[in-house]
Order: C-alpha cells, then sequence, then structure tokens
C-alpha cells in the first residue's frame, strides 16, 4: 500500500537553501498537510515527491518503490509514480469542454470510448458537476472549476493525491464547503493524500497530520491536536491557532523544590510543570505560553486586569485584557460581550501552559499556572 | 548528486535538449559571423591587392580601420559624412514616427473621433508593405528632371518643377521611413493607453486636475517608457533601412552607412564595408541594451493595467466630423494613392505622358518588342518573373516555416527554464540577429558559406543559403512573440499534463499549440511577411536561378523600367496584404501582436 518516504532530501536552487535535509514518513490513507509560511519549501518539497521538480540530494520511495535517488541516478518520471495533482490555479485545459478534460487523461492511456464515458459520468456525478460537461472553463464558476480539476485528477484514479494550496482562490463560503467535500473524498477514494497549505486552520480541520516548515527546515510533524496543545517550539506555537497564543517574554528562577518563578514587569507567576522537573538557570530568558481559550476570566479571579478590546462574533468572544501594561488575548465562548475600561479578572484552570527557551524557541515542558 | 546523474536528468527534459541545441546552433550560425566580420575588418581581400602594395590575400591589416577611422582626406567622405547622415536619418524618422503614430493613438484611444476600426486597421498597411513602396510612390509623383527621364505626376499636372532637396534625399527619406515606422508607435503607445488604468486618469479628474495637465502630468509620463522604446526600436530599424535612402538619396548622393556598405561590399572596398557593419551592430547592441534598461523600469508601469477602461473620451465637438474626415485622407493618401500610382505608371507605355492613349497593357500582357526594354516580355508572359514569384513565394513560406516553429520551441525552452544562464544566453542570441543590419548579414553568410564548411557543402548559389539566412534573420520576431505566448501561460497547464503520462509531443501538439495557436500564427505570420518584402538581406545572395521578386524590382529599378519595377511592387504589396487579412480573418493572428514583444 502506497507510503511515502523521504530521505535526506535537499534543494537547492542555486544558492537558496529551499528543503533542507528533509525526513518524512507518510503512512497508507494518511492526510499529511505540509504547513508553513511562504518560502518555506513546503510546495518544492510537494513536487519533489510529485516529480515536477527534482531534488538535489537525497531519496524518495513511494509504495516501497525507489522513485528518485542521486546517489543511484534515478528519476522516475511524474506520470510512472501513480499519483494525481491538483493544481493552485486549476490548470484546466481552456480549449477542451469540461468532459474533454477529464476524459483526456483516460483516452491518453487508450483506454476503449465506452468505459472512458462511463468512468467520466461517474466521476461527473460523484462531484455534482453532470450539468457542465458540455461547458468550457471559462464558462464556469471558481468552484465549479475546482470541481471539474479535482475530477481530471481522480480520473486515472491514482494512489496519491497531492494538492497545492486548492482552496486559496475560492472565497471564504465556498472554502469551507470544498474542505468538507476534500475530505470526504479522502475516505471515499481510500487513497494517501498529501495538501499544501499556509492556511493553519486547513491544516488543523482536514489533515491526519501536520508536517510543519520553515526555511525549508522541518520544524514539527505531529497530528493537529498534538501541533497545537504541545508545540515543537514557539514558532509553531504562534504559527498555529487563532487567535494567536499569548507568547509572554518572562525571566525565570527554580523556587522551591521544582517550581519556576515567572516575572514579566511587575507580574509574578508561579509555574508548576505536569511531567518531569524543570531546571532553568538563574534569571533565564523564558518564553510562557497560553493559548487563550486557557485564559478563564471569572469574578474572585486572582489576576485583575482592565478590558482593552473586546470582539464578539457571536459564537466567542476575543477579548485584550490590560494587566498593567501586559496585554494578553482571551476568548469566551458564548456570546457574551464586556464593556471596554472595565475591570475584570481572571484564573489560570489547566495544565498545559508551555515554557519555551526564549534563545532557541525550543519547548521545554507543560504546567500549570498560578498567579502571586 | 554525482555528475553523471545531474546529466542524465538534464537530458531527460526536452527544454534542456531545445535550449542546448539552439544555444550550439545559434552560435555558429550567430556567434561565428560576427567573429568573421571583426576578422574580416583586418584582412586584405582579393579585389584590394590593387590598393594594398605588396599584399596576399588573407594577410592580416589594418588599412581599413585606418582608411575608414583615420584618414583625415579619405575618412570624411567614406565614413564620417554617411555615418553622420544615418544618425541623422534615424533621429528624424524616430520624431516623425513617434509623434504621427503617438498622435494617432492618443486620438484613436482617449477622444470620440469617428472610424476607429477603419483607422487602426488601415494605419498598419504602410508597415506591411516594403518599406520603399512609398519611396517609390513619392519617386512616382514628385520626381523632377534632375535624373533625366520624366517628371512625375505632380510636375506633369502642375508643370511646377519640384526642387531638388524636397524630390530626394534626406527630407523624402525621413517623411517616407518615418511613415513607415509610424504604425510602430501607433501599436505600442496605443497599447499602453488602452491598458492603462483609467482610475489614474478618473483619480485626477477628481482632485479637478484639468483635461491639459492630466495629459501632461499623469498621460504622458506613464506612456514615456513606450515612447522610448519606440524611439530606440525606430532608431536601429531605420539606421539598417535601406532600399528607401538607395531610392530617394542616390540621385543626389546622399550616402548612409547602409548604401555606402552595399557600393564597398559590392565593390572594390569589402573591408570597408566589414568596419561599417561592425559599427552598426555595436550601435545596435548598445540601444538594445538601453532598451531593455528601460523595459525593465517600465514593469512597474505595466502591472497597474486595469479593468476598468470607461475613461470618459475627450468630445472633439465641432471639430470631430472635420479632423475625422482629414485622418482617413491622410490615410488613404498613404496607403491606396501608391497602390493607385504603382498601376497607373505600369500600364504607361511612355513615362510621364499620361494622355489616354499612351496606356497600354504592353508590359502587363504583351509579347515583348525589341525596341522596348530590350524586348523583356510583359509581366504575365515573362518567365523570369514567374520563376521570381514563385522563388518568393516558397521562400516566404520555407522560411516562415522554420523560424516560426523554431521561434515556438524557443519560447517553450525559454520559459520553461526561465532565470537560468543557459536559457538568457538562448533568448539572446536568438534576438541577436535582429541586430545585424541586413546587409552585413548577406555578405557575412557570402563569405562564409562560399566554401565547404566541415559537413556543410559550399551553398552560395543555392536556395538552401536563402531560406538559411531568412530563417536566421526573422527568428527574433518568432521567437518574442513564441515567449510572450508562454509567459502568458502558466506552467501548471502543462505539468497538469505531465502526471497524466502525455507525452511531449503530445503535450505539445494538443495542448500548449493549441491554446496559444494565435500567438503562435504570429510568429509565422510576420517571418513570412518580412521575407516577402526583405531586400537587402537577400540583394547580395541571389543568383539568376534564385532570383526573387524583390530582388528583380531593384534591378529593373536600376535599368529605369519603371514599368516592371511598378507592376512588380504591385504584385509584392498584393500578396502581403492578402495574406496579411486572410491570416488575420481566418485566425485572428495578425501582426501588430507580433511587434510589441
Amino acid at each position: 500500500m502506497p507510503e511515502i518516504r523521504l530521505k535526506n532530501i535537499t534543494k537547492k536552487f542555486g544558492k537558496f537553501l529551499a528543503v533542507d535535509n528533509l525526513n518524512l514518513n507518510i503512512n497508507d490513507r494518511e492526510f499529511v498537510t505540509l504547513l508553513g509560511p511562504s518560502g518555506c519549501g513546503k510546495t518544492t518539497t510537494l513536487r519533489m515527491i510529485a516529480g515536477l521538480e527534482t531534488p538535489t540530494e537525497g531519496e524518495i520511495w513511494i509504495d516501497n518503490k525507489l522513485v528518485f535517488s542521486s546517489e543511484q541516478g534515478i528519476d522516475v518520471s511524474p506520470d510512472k509514480r501513480d499519483v494525481g495533482f491538483l493544481f493552485q490555479n486549476y490548470a484546466l485545459w481552456p480549449h477542451m469542454t469540461v468532459y474533454k478534460n477529464i476524459a483526456f487523461g483516460l483516452e491518453n492511456l487508450k483506454w476503449k470510448k465506452d468505459k472512458v464515458e462511463e468512468r467520466v459520468i461517474e466521476l461527473l456525478q460523484m462531484l455534482k458537476i453532470e450539468e457542465f460537461s458540455g461547458r468550457y472553463p471559462s464558462e464556469l464558476s471558481g468552484g465549479q472549476q475546482q470541481r471539474v480539476a479535482i475530477a481530471r485528477t481522480l480520473a486515472t484514479g491514482p494512489k496519491v493525491l497531492f494538492m497545492d494550496e486548492p482552496l486559496s482562490n475560492l472565497d471564504a463560503k465556498l472554502r469551507m464547503e470544498m474542505r468538507t467535500e476534500l475530505k470526504r473524498l479522502h475516505v471515499e477514494t481510500d487513497s494517501t493524500f498529501v495538501y499544501v497549505t499556509h492556511d493553519q486552520l486547513e491544516a488543523m480541520t482536514l489533515s491526519s497530520k501536520i508536517c510543519m516548515l520553515k526555511e525549508g527546515l522541518l520544524q514539527q510533524f505531529d497530528p493537529p491536536l498534538e501541533v497545537y496543545h504541545n508545540p515543537g517550539n514557539a514558532f509553531v506555537a504562534d504559527f498555529v491557532g487563532s487567535p494567536n497564543i499569548n507568547l509572554l517574554e518572562v525571566t525565570g528562577n527554580n523556587t522551591n523544590l521544582d517550581e519556576v518563578l515567572l516575572n514579566c514587569k511587575e507580574l509574578e507567576l508561579m509555574y508548576t510543570p505536569v511531567s518531569s522537573s524543570l531546571t532553568v538557570q538563574e534569571n533565564q530568558k523564558l518564553l510562557l505560553g497560553i493559548r487563550p481559550e486557557d485564559i478563564t476570566i471569572e469574578e474572585g479571579g486572582k489576576l485583575k486586569g482592565i478590558v482593552y478590546s473586546t470582539l464578539p462574533s457571536g459564537m466567542e468572544t476575543i477579548v485584550k485584557i490590560d494587566f498593567n501594561g501586559i496585554i494578553l488575548t482571551s476568548v469566551v465562548f458564548r456570546g457574551t460581550d464586556f464593556q471596554v475600561g472595565k475591570e475584570i479578572a481572571v484564573n489560570f484552570h489547566e495544565n498545559r501552559y508551555i515554557l519555551f527557551d526564549a534563545e532557541n524557541g525550543k519547548n521545554m515542558g507543560q504546567g500549570e499556572l498560578s498567579a502571586l | 548528486m554525482n555528475l553523471r546523474n545531474r546529466f542524465k536528468s538534464f537530458i531527460r527534459k526536452p527544454h534542456n535538449i531545445i535550449l542546448v541545441t539552439m544555444a550550439v546552433v545559434l552560435v555558429y550560425l550567430t556567434v561565428i559571423p560576427l567573429f568573421t566580420i571583426i576578422m574580416d575588418t583586418f584582412k586584405v581581400h582579393s579585389s584590394e591587392l590593387m590598393r594594398i602594395k605588396g599584399s596576399q590575400v588573407g594577410d592580416l591589416t589594418l588599412y581599413h580601420w585606418k582608411q575608414v577611422l583615420f584618414n583625415p582626406a579619405n575618412s570624411g567622405k567614406i565614413f564620417y559624412e554617411p555615418f553622420m547622415n544615418t544618425m541623422g536619418i534615424s533621429a528624424g524618422t524616430c520624431l516623425f514616427a513617434i509623434l504621427v503614430g503617438g498622435l494617432f493613438a492618443w486620438l484613436v484611444t482617449r477622444t470620440d473621433i469617428r472610424y476607429k476600426n477603419l483607422i487602426s486597421t488601415l494605419f498598419i498597411f504602410p508597415y506591411i508593405m516594403p518599406s520603399w513602396t512609398l519611396a517609390m510612390a513619392w519617386l512616382n509623383f514628385f520626381k523632377n528632371d534632375l535624373v533625366g527621364g520624366v517628371p512625375g505626376f505632380f510636375t506633369s499636372l502642375t508643370g511646377i518643377s519640384t526642387p531638388d532637396w524636397f524630390a530626394y534625399g534626406p527630407f523624402p527619406i525621413v517623411i517616407v521611413l518615418g511613415m513607415h515606422y509610424a504604425p510602430f508607435a501607433y501599436i505600442l503607445i496605443g497599447g499602453i493607453l488602452r491598458n492603462m488604468d483609467a482610475n489614474l486618469e478618473e483619480a485626477a479628474l477628481i482632485l479637478k486636475a484639468n483635461r491639459f495637465k492630466i495629459m501632461w502630468k499623469v498621460t504622458i509620463p506613464i506612456v514615456l517608457p513606450a515612447m522610448l522604446s519606440t524611439f530606440l526600436l525606430v532608431f536601429s530599424s531605420a539606421m539598417s533601412a535601406f532600399a528607401v535612402p538607395a531610392f530617394l538619396g542616390t540621385p543626389v548622393r546622399y550616402q548612409v552607412l547602409t548604401t555606402q556598405m552595399f557600393r564597398t561590399l559590392n565593390g572594390l572596398n569589402p573591408g570597408y564595408g566589414y568596419l561599417m557593419a561592425l559599427i552598426m551592430i555595436l550601435i545596435g547592441v548598445f540601444i538594445l541594451a538601453m532598451n531593455q534598461k528601460i523595459i525593465g523600469k517600465r514593469r512597474s508601469y505595466t502591472t497597474i493595467t486595469g479593468k476598468s477602461s470607461n475613461i470618459s473620451l475627450i468630445r472633439l465637438k465641432a471639430i470631430r466630423t472635420p479632423l475625422s474626415v482629414l485622418l482617413m485622407a491622410m490615410i488613404l493618401l498613404v496607403c491606396i494613392l501608391p497602390l493607385v500610382s504603382f498601376a497607373v505608371e505600369s500600364f504607361i507605355m511612355e513615362p510621364g505622358n499620361y494622355s489616354l492613349t499612351n496606356f497600354t497593357t504592353q508590359f502587363w500582357i504583351g509579347s515583348g518588342s525589341p525596341q522596348i526594354a530590350n524586348g523583356e516580355p510583359g509581366i504575365f508572359r515573362n518567365s523570369s518573373i514567374y520563376t521570381g514569384f514563385f522563388n518568393s513565394v516558397k521562400l516566404s513560406v520555407l522560411v516562415a516555416f522554420i523560424a516560426g516553429t523554431l521561434g515556438i520551441l524557443a519560447g517553450y525552452a525559454i520559459v520553461k527554464r526561465k532565470n537560468s544562464r543557459l536559457s538568457t544566453a538562448v533568448n539572446n542570441l536568438a534576438f541577436f540577429p535582429y541586430l545585424m543590419p541586413s546587409m552585413a548579414f548577406g555578405a557575412i553568410y557570402l563569405s562564409m558559406f562560399a566554401a565547404r564548411r566541415g559537413f556543410i557543402p559550399p551553398l552560395y548559389g543555392s536556395f538552401a543559403l536563402l531560406v538559411l539566412i531568412g530563417a536566421v534573420k526573422y527568428l527574433p520576431f518568432a521567437s518574442r512573440s513564441g515567449v510572450s505566448a508562454m509567459h502568458q501561460l502558466s506552467n501548471e497547464i502543462e505539468e497538469a499534463g505531465t502526471i497524466m503520462g502525455i507525452s511531449w509531443f503530445k503535450r505539445m501538439t494538443k495542448i500548449i499549440i493549441p491554446i496559444q495557436k494565435t500567438s503562435f500564427l504570429s510568429g509565422y505570420l510576420l517571418p513570412f511577411i518580412s521575407c516577402m518584402r526583405e531586400l537587402s538581406l537577400f540583394i547580395l545572395l541571389v543568383t539568376p536561378s534564385t532570383r526573387i521578386l524583390t530582388t528583380m524590382l531593384f534591378q529593373y529599378n536600376e535599368k529605369g523600367w519603371n514599368q516592371y519595377a511598378n507592376a512588380i511592387n504591385l504584385m509584392i504589396v498584393g500578396i502581403v496584404v492578402l495574406s496579411n487579412v486572410i491570416v488575420n480573418k481566418v485566425t485572428g493572428a495578425s501582426v501588430d501582436k507580433g511587434i510589441g514583444g
């Protein structure tokens, strides 16, 4: 069954290092997203796996078959890798009708005419675009074009499907709808999906595993919730989640047994690691990561602040609170609103507040937090 | 990755093979000729033995450089005077072309002038027609008795003899070349005006700027790069024009570099000619470099092209109709009247006499009589004209086919590997022939291919040599339209086919070419038309068996057999215009698409 393995993959464009020594194992039937800001090498990685780009170094295996090796000089052409590719701007052939766009690849494989027709109609129905079969791409809306592109990619029944930001050209509402559709397709087609996006929400909602990249380097490769709650470093923590995680610059000192006293301006917090103990140097610079939903607004809270701004959206309200010059973001679910300038109190009830090393950004551990 | 594997993955890609092949072939066909020219400026040629005493053919010498550039007694007449004339003519031509072309472009895009469609169609005509068409028409109208023979229409009808400065020399050359290249300016400037975001002007309007201020502060700065670009392109084209100065300048011994080159290359001092060719190439390269710099800046302007194009047109009010009629009249004067004059001249027995009894069909269907033109039979009975006609058509079709096809491949490969050194090199190599003055290019090929070179047999006198030089010379047009067509096509369109296992050949023929067929066809059309009307490129290379219409026209004209020259000119214009109209109507491709790039 298709399993994709990348070994020490490096890609250079001239002197620019696009992908740096990437190792990745994608299991069968997974839905993996390559996530990162623009220029992080995610599209290059996808194109290398598909065979559209030649890596500078390394090996790629698909389905236990070596499809690329710089050492052995193996470079299997894209069509022999049994993969499908969905392009960002659909890449529909403008001079062919919808029917012809889907049928062209099959005809090229010398399928019989009635077989081709049967398959095309099946796909048209599956993606609910039967009525457009005679139209040209320019006569379709963006969402319809997207469906045709998906149908064309699925036509030959590839075992692995690559998608390069396929939803970025659609409006917000349509994007939502297509996300549902893609997830359903993943189950229906029973194949492996590799998906490139810079939209963390898309990565969170769609994938079974997120591969987080930055400047060509792998940051973390874990299931979405793991990435969210236990990010490998401050960069990942900051990239994933909306509203953004609060990253507070603090200095830490070990007190008592294994508790750490955190100072930020006048604010003093006591941090208790939940897993192993945590040793910090004296006055070590740290970053404290607090997810907005982990700040609970309640009467009688230990920490008092002033409402700085509120963004109520109906389902939730994002509240920014000013604690003597330190502004933290909090989220309250259900539609409540707060008056700007009013005093408010909060508590920290969870046990998943994260400490990062301020120097290298590394995750040092999770723990509980209480205000002093 | 080791070298062997890198090489293996390199040659697996079709565009790499195309680029490498093209690089090798183009170096051989364009860079080596350049070196040959440089060498030839230091060499003794057989016709120069008498002058350079005690020398042998092939000896190295500084004689040509000294005589052409550093001999106070001779250099002025040989080089500096023609050089200054060339510069003056080119600059004048540019100004005239930009003024006329820019004015028409502005009137058509920004005012409510009438007959817009007709004007845009007809205005391109002077560029499609051979450049000497207007020169011959000028002579037909304004010839005076300086050259002997008979005066033109104007003098015949009014009895007033035109002054020499009006009939010959720089004045008519600038007017004629200027009219010929005005469409160039019209297309480039009009394109910018049409694509310019109207919001820019509307924004100024809302800020209560008046029309004149908008024009001066907004519109002109925006089209300025296009104007400069036009200026440089027209300058380099005008510089290498040969036929027009030859027709209009020779009677008053007004020499420019090209006519001087023709004399020296064809006569006793090929070394002089090569040196002049070299200098012209250098100026051309310099101009191109400047143009590239300006175009580089222009990008920041072209990105502002927007969708809104409903700028309120300037109302010409009372002068609308008179101005429209005036413009139409001018265009008809330039486009249609020359043709009428050719037709009339070709039917006249004794030139200059326009009475009805003097009309004859002798020169079209006569069998030829010994008293007239050495018994040359009429056009339709003249086997050598048939030969020329078929040669011209055959040559143009072959050249267009080769240049156009190579242009598509070049465009494909260049864009596919864009930003790599190899692709930039091929792109520049493919454009280089544009900078070679046609005449010098012909001269070089003459000397390069006179003898056997490697596996290439001696080509002089063969039809293949004409096809070869034509294909190389017009490759720039085709590769430009190929590159711009491929730029408009997203890479993913092809990759979508690659990933499905569609072969390269099928991707080209079933996907890429069908999508961009209009642009690619323009890449075939422009070489065809240019080749059909080309004179200076072929003039040194044709032999009686490979003669083509343009060189025959030149010979008839030199012999003073005006009726034949006029008739042939009419034929050439007819073929060129007709093929353009047919291709345009059937496929939508047109010449102006090719020039813009």
